[in-house]
């Protein structure tokens, strides 16, 4: 066993469904848990429709859990490398203030903390993790 | 290389679970969350299927979510909590989304 139970592990985190999706409920409740035990996350990487929970766009409810701000906050607290895929991000219309001038379009909705980055960042945080953990579906 | 398998779908509407079950090895373990759980209401084909799996193959099943839907988490699973999720994905050496 390469692993014993009570030793810091660092983990990478991807996301692969929007933030009204239970799963991308589960992914921040596993991320909290995970810094809360002491372990170390070293990268969160946004992927397909996980690319929305980034986007600083994102209304909710009063009363329904806000996770686009609860990563945000995440991020912010523990100074967390969070990347979002740019070409999930650019063709769901999740473009930073930089893309937004490249591509001529009226608004940017991507902000720090957040990066925009290739599929590369993902295989490299799968590589400096001891565990890559993914969430999507349901 | 023991590999916890997160399940999250229904066992009623794809074929996720059998398959997960058709190639799961001796020392995995599988975590039911968010749907997946119906797997383990009470008396169901499935259930009984999980019964049968061998001891050393660890079955779990995300606390709020049993509790969300009133399932019990019976004898054979480990109702867990978030905290006891990480700790489950220190103990096996990979963790597997069926996504």
């Amino acid at each position: 066993m390469d692993c014993l139970t009570g030793q810091t592990m660092k983990f990478a985190i991807a996301l692969f469904s929007p933030p009204h999706s239970p799963s991308s409920r589960r992914a921040l409740r596993f991320a909290q848990a995970a810094l809360s035990s002491g372990h170390e996350i070293v990268r969160l990487f946004f992927y397909q429709d996980g690319v929305h929970s980034a986007s600083s766009s994102v209304v909710s409810n009063q009363d329904e859990l806000d996770v686009a701000a609860q990563w945000r906050e995440l991020l912010t607290t523990h100074q967390l490398d969070g990347v979002v895929c740019i070409a999930a991000a650019l063709r769901r219309g999740v473009l930073n203030a930089e893309e937004a001038e490249r591509y001529a379009r009226n608004a940017a909705s991507l902000e720090a903390p957040w990066e925009l980055s290739g599929l590369g960042q993902l295989h490299e945080a799968s590589q400096m993790a001891d565990r890559l953990v993914c969430f999507g579906g349901n | 290389m023991a590999t916890l398998h997160v399940l999250s779908h229904s066992p009623f509407t794809d074929s996720r679970l059998s398959s997960c079950l058709r190639i799961i090895g001796p020392d995995d373990g599988v975590l039911l969350c968010g749907d997946a759980v119906y797997a383990l209401q009470q008396d169901s084909a499935l259930q009984q299927t999980l019964e049968r799996m061998p001891d050393s193959i660890g079955m779990y099943a995300l606390q709020e979510d049993l509790q969300a839907r009133n399932i019990d988490a019976g004898k054979r699973a480990n109702a867990i909590d978030y905290p006891e999720f990480v700790e489950l994905s220190c103990r096996f050496a990979k963790v597997n989304s069926w996504l």
